[in-house]
Parts: C-alpha cells; structure tokens; sequence
C-alpha cells in the first residue's frame, strides 16, 4: 500500500497538478478573476478621480453611482446563479418590466378609490405598498416557474425559451399597460424609499448589499449552491448521485424572477413609474457583468463578488464620462472590450486543463 | 440501547453475499444475457471478463439497476431483492464505479465524494442547508487515506487531478456510500500504466474493507493477479468462475475466447 502511496504522491503526479499542489493562497488569489476585476475597477475609479480633480470621488458622486448600480447588482447576482448551472435566462429585463408594473397596478388599486388616487390622495398607502411590494415578488416568482417549467418539462434549452420568455412577457407588458407606463404611483415609494438614508447609505444600496450577501452565503456555504455548480459543471453527475436536478434548476429559475421582482420594485421607486422601454437590454448586460466578474460562462464556477463589481464597471464608467465631459457612449465600448478579455480568460483557463 | 455509532463505522461493509440467479436480458431482438448466475462474497474482488459482446456491461447494470432484467433474480443475503433502480440498488448498499466518472469537473474531490450525500450542519443550518464542510472535509481525508490514495488537496477542483487520482476519488465515493458491493466496469479502460495500479491498489484497499468488488476488465494479466475469482462470461452467460489461485492466464483467454471448460 505503501507504494501506491508514493506513487500518488510523487512519481505519478501530473507536473501541472504538483504545481498546483504547492500553490499558495496567496498564488490563488492572484489567479482569481475577481481580484483582477476589483483591481481594475479601482483603477479607473483612481483614474477618473485624477482626470475629474476629485470631483468623481466625492460622497454624493459614489452614492449616485451606488444607487445607479442597484438594479444591475440585483440581476448580476441572480445571473451568476443561472449562469453557475450553465444555463441561461435572457427574459430577466422582460420580467423586471412586467413585475413593475404589476406591482405599480396593485399598489394603486389598493391605495384609494380611482379618483383618489388620480388626485395623489392615498388614504390606504402602507395597505397599498404592502400589496405591490408583495405582488411585485409573487410576480417574478411566477414568471420565474414559467420558465423553469418550460425548460424542464418540455426539455428545452434555457436560451431558447428565455428568448421566447423574454418576447412574451414584455408584449404581455405593453397589452396590459396599451404601451402606457402606469400612472400616479405613490410619490412616497421615491421619498421614502429610493431617496432616503441610512446612515448615509441610500436604502436601495443596502437592499442591494443584502441581496448580495445572502447569495453569496448561498453559493458558497450551502448544499443550494454547491448543488447550483455541480448542476453547471455536469448535469449528468448530479443526476447520477441523485441531486434532483429539475426541480432545482426550477428553484434557481424562481430565485431569479424573484430578484427580477424586487429589482422591478426598485425601479418603480427610484423613477415613480415604470419604465416600458428601459430594460430591453438588462439580461445582456446582467449576464455580461456576471461572466466580468468570473462566472464562467459554461457554468460550474461562479462569483458573486465578481459579478457585483462586474455589474458596477459600467455604471461608474458612464459616471466618470459624463464627469469628464466625453459622451458616454464610449461607456459601452469599453464593457463590450472588458467581456471579450474576460471570456477569453476562461477560456484559457478551461483549456489548460482538458 | 446500543451506544451511538459514529458516522465513520456505520458506513462500514458488513458481510453481505449476493447471488444473480438466471438472469437473462432482451433488447428486443437482442438477448444480452441469457441466464447469467454468480455469486459475490463480501471482501472479495471479483472480475468479470469476456469478449465485447458477452453481456458484461449488462450484467453489471443489472446488478447497479441500470437495467431491469427480463427474468431472473437477485437475492441478497438469502432473500429475494428487488433492484429495479439505481435508488434500489443504493438501498440496498450497491454502489458503481462508471466508466466515465460521472464527476463535476469544477467540484472539489470533497464536493464530487458527497454530491446528493450533501452533510449538514445541525440545528437551523439543517434547515437552510448549511454544509457541515469541516466534517465533510475530514471524512472524505479519511475516504482517501483508507484506500491509501494522496491527492494534492480535496478541496481543489477534480480536473486539476489526473486521471488515476480522479478515478479513486470516484471510487473513494462509492466506498463511502457503500455496505455491500462496488461495481466497476472497465474502470481503468482510459488509463496509462501507472494510473492503472493506483486503480488496482484502491480496488484493493476496497475490498479488506469487507466490502464485495465486482470489476469488468479486458486488463488480463492484471486483473487475474489482482482478482480473488475470476468470472467468465459468453454470449450472455456466466461460463465457469475460477478461483485466480487455481488458474492463469493462459486458461483464462482460452476459456474467454471460446474454450470449452475441461474441469
Ligand atoms: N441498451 C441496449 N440496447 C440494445 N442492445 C444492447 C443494449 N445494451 C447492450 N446491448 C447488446 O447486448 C449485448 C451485450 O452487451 P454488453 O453487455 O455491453 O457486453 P459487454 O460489456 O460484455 O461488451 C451486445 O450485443 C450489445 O450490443
Ligand atoms: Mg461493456
């Protein structure tokens, strides 16, 4: 036995595995995307504080910038659980949308009579709130089953059916609101909610940070989590020990409605409406700061770390142009060149390996 | 009251034998097995070999409830078992080695040795499904020192492994989850040499546990010296079982290849 033991041990290691064997903490965080990732977010933040004489690191400037970011954070963080299954949902945008304005439909219902309410008087607006906040996450739980349904049962590919999703629910949006955002939403949802503080901190950025925080604890301490991977890195595997895969890929499908719902409430907050033609490009960009931030786009590893700062690269980059005086547009060239580098990092690292 | 058994000891194998009784399998036109018999012991390694085509693989699905034989029975310890799916077989302490690892490439050896066996922490951290990772940790270490496998970390990812190292790890699962056999068919098939003996060590290992190993090989030199019996099987039967002490391989490829049996 003894000889088996050295020869596992010394003579019959893959070079690359004894390298690996004797990596360092320290040589594996370097290796880690997400530091390179938060690395570079810092550097243009230092860079655009340079360019701006300061103007960019001042308190209300990163607070804006935080609030700008919380919706994207929101969808990141759910994406990088999709993602980490391998799979993929492009209907989120669609969802938030549809979500709002459920949310903003309820709220209105219940808040007054139609003629109070049409007067900004809401004589039952916690009862009002309540109910679409309540409606707003029902909402993206169900849209989220609606798809984890379609994807398991009929066994079809999550893009696919989310493309499809994605059409749906937003022309589900516009028949229900006949192409008009929904009128007289409570003010108090933008006063008191998305313009309010915490010790300095906007109440959305610490929803946000909540949201992140649990996730993270699931991905990375939970049977949930390490299940979401294990679904991503091989299916077949995780239905061979049992690992009850359509159901959970149906979990991960109503988790991510369910961050689609609260981001759609968000939303509703910070712009006291809805907003029928802004998140066509949500899913894109959600996806986009999740694979940033070094979820690999194939699933089995994924970080929710690395898909905050990922959903954050834009919102500061935009920030600092218009700081800057550039046209921001430069914005969505620099994410698009950012993506590239980070798929191909995966890549690279996937074929050192097979 | 019988004092508490720490989780180590329960896995342990306790004597079990199983017989497969004149099983025979069809698809359609097809009949892969036309009335295999054989008996396992607990503690043995015994290996199944024949020329492609003779029924092993199905013999060996029978067994793992891979595949539900059109006749025929197992019976286990004396009694009749009904093993008509993977979950049956697991029940009743079978557990199989695939022949493509059936392993999350991007899960630790830690993560792959307890998928769907997840442990968790007690109390609330049951309820939202806290890993208990220190335990899980220590017993898959255990696992592995046991079969007397040295892996460079069984939390890093499984395809920093190689491919002898990863098949043990996968082996190092079913003897976790094991009380009664391990199957494994032609487990070092895409194996060079040396990964292959670490295979045959852990197959080893797995069976001083008390633990039955039932291997398909086309390895058979190998196999006939690592092997406690030998089967061999022809056009969906069980010809002739040897003791590997009592023959060679000479005898062993004649009889494979279409010998009749002298003895
Ligand atoms: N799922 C199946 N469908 C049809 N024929 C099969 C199936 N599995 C095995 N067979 C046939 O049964 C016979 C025995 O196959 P198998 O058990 O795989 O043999 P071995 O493993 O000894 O090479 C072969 O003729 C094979 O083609
Ligand atoms: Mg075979």
């Amino acid at each position: 036995m003894n000889s088996v033991r050295e020869l596992a041990a010394l003579g019959d290691v893959d070079p690359r595995v004894a390298a690996a064997a004797q990596q360092t903490a320290l040589g594996r965080t370097v290796r880690s995307t997400t530091l390179w990732v938060a690395v570079a977010l810092l550097a243009i933040i230092l860079l655009f504080g340079a360019l701006s004489d300061g103007v960019f690191l001042r308190a209300d400037n990163i607070s804006d910038m935080a609030v700008n970011s919380v919706i994207a954070v929101i969808l990141a963080v759910g994406a990088t659980f999709i993602l980490g299954a391998g799979l993929l949902d492009l209907s989120i945008g669609s969802s938030l949308l549809l979500c709002s304005i459920v949310s903003a439909k309820v709220t209105t219902a219940l808040a007054g009579s139609a003629e109070e309410v049409a007067a900004g008087v809401y004589p039952n607006l916690a009862l009002g709130i309540a109910g679409g906040v309540a409606a707003g996450i029902a909402c993206g739980a169900l849209l989220g089953a609606v798809n984890g349904l379609i994807v398991t049962r009929l066994k079809l590919n999550s893009f696919i059916v989310t493309l499809a999703t994605m059409g749906i629910f937003n022309g589900i949006a516009l028949i229900v609101t006949n192409g008009v955002n929904v009128p007289n939403v409570p003010q108090q949802l933008q006063t008191d909610f998305a313009g309010s503080k915490l010790a300095g901190i906007p109440l959305p950025v610490f929803l946000a940070a909540i949201v992140a925080a649990a996730m993270w604890f699931v991905l990375t301490k939970t049977r949930f989590g390490m299940r979401t991977l294990a679904i991503g890195s091989s299916e077949e595997a995780a239905r061979r020990a049992n690992v009850p895969v359509d159901r959970h890929i149906v979990s991960l499908f109503v988790l991510m409605g369910v961050l689609a719902g609260i981001a759609g409430i968000v939303d509703l907050a910070r712009f006291g409406t809805t907003n029928l033609e802004g998140h066509q490009t949500d899913a894109l960009a959600a996806f986009a700061a999740t694979v940033i931030g070094g979820t690999s786009l194939f699933g089995g590893r994924a970080s929710v770390g690395g898909a905050v700062l990922g959903a954050l690269i834009p919102v500061v980059l935009a920030t600092g142009l218009v700081i800057l005086d550039v046209v921001s547009f430069y914005q969505l060239v620099v994410v698009g060149v950012i993506l590239i580098l980070a798929v191909w990092l995966d890549q690279l690292r996937r074929s050192r390996f097979n | 009251m019988r004092p508490p058994v720490s989780t180590a000891e329960r896995s342990t194998a306790r004597a079990h034998a199983i017989e497969l009784r004149d099983i025979t399998k069809s698809f359609g036109h097809i009949q892969a097995l036309r009335g295999a018999t054989l008996q396992i012991r607990a503690g043995e390694v015994l290996a199944v070999v024949g020329d492609n085509g003779a029924g092993k693989s199905t013999l060996m699905k029978a067994l793992s409830g891979n595949v539900v034989p059109t006749s025929g029975e197992i019976v286990i310890d004396g009694a009749s078992a009904e093993i008509a799916s993977v979950a049956d077989a697991q029940r009743r302490g079978i557990f199989t080695v695939y022949q493509d690892l059936a392993q999350a490439p991007d899960l630790s050896a830690l993560e792959n040795v307890f998928l769907g066996r997840e442990q968790l922490l007690g109390g609330i951290g049951r309820r939202i499904g806290l890993l208990a990772r220190g335990e899980m940790r220590r017993r898959a270490e255990q696992a592995l020192d046991d079969l007397g496998v040295t892996i460079p970390s069984v939390s890093r990812p499984v395809r920093d492994l190689s491919g002898g190292q990863r098949q043990a790890v996968a082996i190092a699962r079913a003897v976790m989850w094991a009380t009664t056999a391990v199957v494994m068919d032609e487990p070092t098939a895409a194996l060079g040499a040396r990964q292959t003996a670490i295979v045959y060590d852990t197959i080893k290992a797995t069976a001083a546990r008390g633990l039955a190993v039932v291997v398909v090989s086309h390895d058979i030199p190998n196999i006939v010296s690592l092997a406690d019996r030998i089967a061999i099987m022809r056009h969906g039967r069980v010809l002739v079982t040897l003791e590997s002490e009592k023959t060679n391989v000479d005898e062993v490829l004649r009889l494979m290849l279409g010998a009749e049996v002298t003895q």
